[in-house]
């Protein structure tokens, strides 16, 4: 293929402007031209498509029962057609903001709807995933307080903490045991990753008794539609995993990373925020706003490095948002949560020992009779995936408003046999 | 102006019929919920209306210096959408994921024969955390060499991201100034250069659009302290199939996937990075790695050395997938990218040196600075905004810093003699109106809204919808 649009008269008459004879000839003008280049031959488009069809035909998408952080919730039809505009679709980080009122308005939308999902007062415009949001949010406390210890309650996606292991190498924070005055945050996930929705209550008491700030982490935030809200709890800040809205599980990514935060520690925020404005003449309008945080104006003391952020999955998420609305939005969470529960109530009833100490909501955990790799493995061979192995022939399961009755009857009747 | 949240009440359902209430403690329950429930048809219109309010490479020419606006072909967003890719859930074991795990690794392959270096990570989700990455690499590299090295050497044409990714990494910063071709200066680094030195990060060709001349010997006298040198590969869709960064002298290189291989910028992302090392740092990078054992491919998730994790999960796959395509389109023909790139940056330059002030009159590469420093303090906004009246987008603007009143222009590739033509003209004009109406230009975009008061939106903070007192 082939997606320069010149004609050989063009170049020749470009180059002649420009003063050199061949293309070869401007370019080794000034590059060094080194060791040779060995690629295929260029596909066509037909032999492209083909080619990558086969490719992702070694893949096998299944029904999932699985979450852990990617979460299979239904995608309505309208996304795709929206998302997929050239307007939003090849523009980028609205700079001149007069020739991207699309994008502002759409992130000022993104972020008030985060605020009012969480309970918090202010959201930026996205960060990469889940996992970095919540080192990015670690890293704000640290600022904050300027203080170094973090400390994360049980039941932290482990990828995540992986990550957040990470960035407090490179960043020299570190992970502690305790919550005392060296503490710069205290990281909590609730649901966690096996399922538990917590009361922070005391937690968050803790954290501020030692002028902590209290994180809250949040993996799959349908479950916010039937939740109290962190706000409320007291929370400092929110972070978490936005792929739960719309946006397909594409083997882990692009997802959308999402913080928002209370008010106070506004100038802290990483990334872009966007904010409503007028022109002259009072005309509303919205521009990137807080920039003198950010990398490029501020340099070494920006407040972090983060440029390119997750744009077209907030716009995603947004759309989201509105075409499911309130009644939807509780609709998703509910039928998640009862779809789950019918399941754990089956499974119990077949020699599953159900062991979440807490409520859940869409995840829980389960002890199988049997090794559980053999479980997953006569699963798979339904086309289910239906749970992620934990150690100790424990199983993860999630459930959402796409795993129907149906579906929940296959997999308790193979997993019986 | 109207929000979603501004919509009458309506009773569209997109989910199953409505469910009962669940059974959990009150203390845990939400009381309210206040989202607008908004008709199918109303967030159609609503949303196409509000990307008739944006301007993207698809409406027209965007020449936005150091971002790559090329065309983003259609048929890589099928093939990311493809249900074998779009639908494969991250926790799927590798045997049931060979097609996925065959992407990643091919791209990685492309992007060693590409680069010359020696492994790849895809993990990173957009250029700045690949920056990240390839600091805290430097950093156990050192620390497990007992080497207490604590400066990074970044010219003053860098991107401010190296300058935050080293303060975030705790490093001190060292910037060396530009000399008047616009090379790091040479005098200023041989006296900068020693054994406290991790890295020298630079950006090639930089972002004046300039090949860095110096870049052998500044190369030479890094090893010699045993500073390892970092490649900004920003800039790569100047050197594709022409010249490798490995071949150049550097140990790491990040490349922005989003900008050289042509995935949609989205509006800001989602991006991809990959980082490449030689062969001596490859141990360093991010768990799972991907490997081939018989046939097969497998995560690998043993290595003492890595840094550790970097993303929740495997990188941005989707991007993953459309940056092979797009690799895999052009094949051995893809110096023809950088090749055309050079020639429309050289083109367009030539056309508008008569007019503007050259802060370093060179061979550009795929990007060029002018500066219109002199039309007075501000027309380079005053221009800016001026463009999109005339239908195009604006430049990258007062940037980099070092150049007064700087228009960075990147054409890329993808844009015809036709258009580079037609965005001269308009330059042209716009200078003409300077000199006999500059009113015109002072008070541009002249459109609804107009010029946006971003003073304001800093001092009064307006980030959210708040519902009103019901």
């Amino acid at each position: 293929m082939n997606f320069i649009p010149h004609t050989k008269e063009h170049i020749s008459k470009m180059l002649s402007v420009v003063g050199c004879s061949t293309l070869d000839e401007l370019v080794s003008e000034f590059i060094p031209r080194l060791s040779e280049l060995n690629l295929d031959n260029p596909m066509s488009e037909m032999e492209l498509v083909s080619y990558m069809t086969s490719l992702s035909e070694k893949n096998s998408p299944m029904k999932y029962f699985v979450g852990g952080g990617s979460y299979d919730h239904y995608i309505p039809a309208v996304i795709n057609h929206l998302v997929s505009r050239g307007e939003f679709l090849t523009s980028y980080t609205p700079y001149q903001p007069e020739a991207s009122q699309g994008v502002l308005q759409v992130l000022y939308e993104f972020q008030s709807f985060i605020c009012l999902l969480t309970g918090m007062d202010v959201s930026n415009a996205s960060l990469y995933d889940g996992a970095s949001a919540v080192a990015e949010a670690a890293l704000l406390s640290s600022a904050y307080t300027k203080r170094k210890g973090v400390f994360v309650d049980d039941g932290l996606n482990p990828a995540y903490l992986k990550v957040l292991k990470t960035y407090c190498d490179g960043t020299e924070l570190c992970i502690t045991n305790t919550i005392d005055e060296n503490t710069a945050c205290v990281i909590s996930q609730t649901p966690d990753f096996y399922g538990n929705i917590k009361n922070p209550h005391g937690l968050i008491e803790k954290a501020h008794a030692h002028h902590a700030l209290f994180i809250n982490c949040i993996s799959d935030p349908t479950s916010l539609a039937i939740l109290k809200t962190p706000g409320e709890f007291g929370a400092d800040v929110v972070v978490g995993e936005g792929q739960a809205f719309g946006i397909p599980t594409s083997f882990g990514g692009p997802y959308l990373g999402f913080i928002a935060v209370k008010q106070f520690l506004t100038k802290k925020l990483p990334g872009r925020i966007v904010g409503m404005t007028t022109d002259d003449q009072g005309n509303e309008g919205f521009v990137l706003t807080l920039q003198a945080r950010e990398q490029f104006i501020r340099r070494e003391r920006a407040t972090s490095n983060i440029t390119t952020n997750q744009t077209l999955l907030a716009l995603t998420a947004t759309i989201y948002l509105a075409l499911l609305g309130r009644s939807g939005l509780q609709n998703v969470a509910r039928a998640s949560y009862h779809r789950a529960h019918l399941l754990q109530e089956k499974l119990s009833k077949i020699g599953f020992e159900a062991i979440n100490t807490s409520p859940f909501y869409n995840e829980f955990l389960v002890k199988s009779p049997k090794p559980s790799e053999e479980i997953i493995a006569n699963l798979m061979e339904y086309n289910i995936f239906g749970g992620i192995d934990v150690g100790d022939n424990r199983l993860l399961v999630c459930c959402t408003e796409k795993n129907l009755l149906q579906d929940i009857n296959s997999y308790v009747s193979v997993v019986s046999k | 102006m109207k929000l979603i949240f501004d919509y009458n009440q309506s009773n569209t359902k997109h989910t199953p019929d409505e469910e009962k209430d669940v059974d959990l403690p009150e203390e845990l329950k939400r009381s309210s919920l206040l989202l607008p429930d908004v008709n199918e048809v109303q967030v159609i219109r609503h949303y196409t209306e509000l990307s008739k309010k944006n301007y993207g490479i698809d409406t027209n020419f965007y020449p936005l210096g150091s971002c790559t606006m090329k065309y983003n072909p259609r048929v890589n967003e099928d093939l990311a959408k493809l249900p074998g890719f779009s639908n494969l859930h991250p926790h799927m074991p590798a045997s049931h994921a060979q097609g996925a795990l065959q992407v990643i690794w091919e791209l990685e392959g492309d992007l060693k024969e590409i680069t010359g270096m020696d492994a790849f990570s895809l993990q990173p989700a957009a250029g700045s955390q690949c920056e990240l990455l390839g600091v805290m690499i430097a950093k156990k590299y050192f620390a497990e060499k007992n080497e207490n090295r604590t400066k990074i050497i970044i010219p003053d044409s860098a991107h401010g991201t190296n300058p935050a990714t080293a303060s975030m990494c705790k490093f001190q910063t060292v910037t060396i100034l530009s000399d008047d071709r616009g090379n790091m200066d040479l005098d200023e680094f041989k006296k900068a250069i020693g054994p406290d030195v991790a890295l020298v990060m630079i950006t090639n060709p930089n972002t004046l659009g300039l090949y860095e001349e110096n870049l052998s010997e500044i190369k030479d006298l890094a090893h010699e302290k045993g500073a390892l040198m970092y490649c900004d590969g920003a800039n790569m869709n100047a050197l594709l199939g022409i010249s490798k960064p490995a071949d150049q002298g550097f140990d790491m290189i990040h490349l922005n996937l989003h900008k050289t291989f042509s995935t949609p910028h989205g509006g800001g992302g989602p991006g991809g990075g990959a980082l490449g090392v030689k062969s001596f740092l490859e141990d360093y990078l991010p768990v799972p790695r991907i490997k081939k054992e018989n046939a097969q491919f497998v995560f690998d998730s043993n290595q003492e050395k890595s840094v550790g994790k970097l993303h929740s999960f495997y990188g941005n796959f989707g991007i993953i997938v459309r940056a092979l395509s797009y690799i895999r389109s052009w094949g051995s023909d893809i110096h023809k990218i950088s090749q055309i790139a050079v020639l429309n940056a050289n083109y367009l330059f030539t056309l508008l040196k008569e007019d503007f002030d050259v802060p370093y009159d060179r061979r550009c590469a795929h990007e060029f600075v002018i500066s219109a420093k002199n039309f007075g303090e501000k027309s380079t906004a005053n221009i800016a905004k001026r463009i999109t009246d005339y239908g195009f987008h604006a430049p990258t603007i007062y940037f980099p810093l070092i150049v007064k009143e700087a228009l960075m222009i990147e054409p890329t590739e993808t844009e015809s003699k036709e258009t580079l033509d037609e965005f001269a003209n308009v330059l042209k004009t716009i200078i003409k109106e300077l000199k006999e109406d500059p009113e015109v230009v002072k008070n541009a975009p002249h459109t609804i809204p107009g010029r946006l008061d971003e003073v304001k939106a800093a001092r009064q903070l307006n980030l959210r919808w708040v519902p009103h007192e019901s």
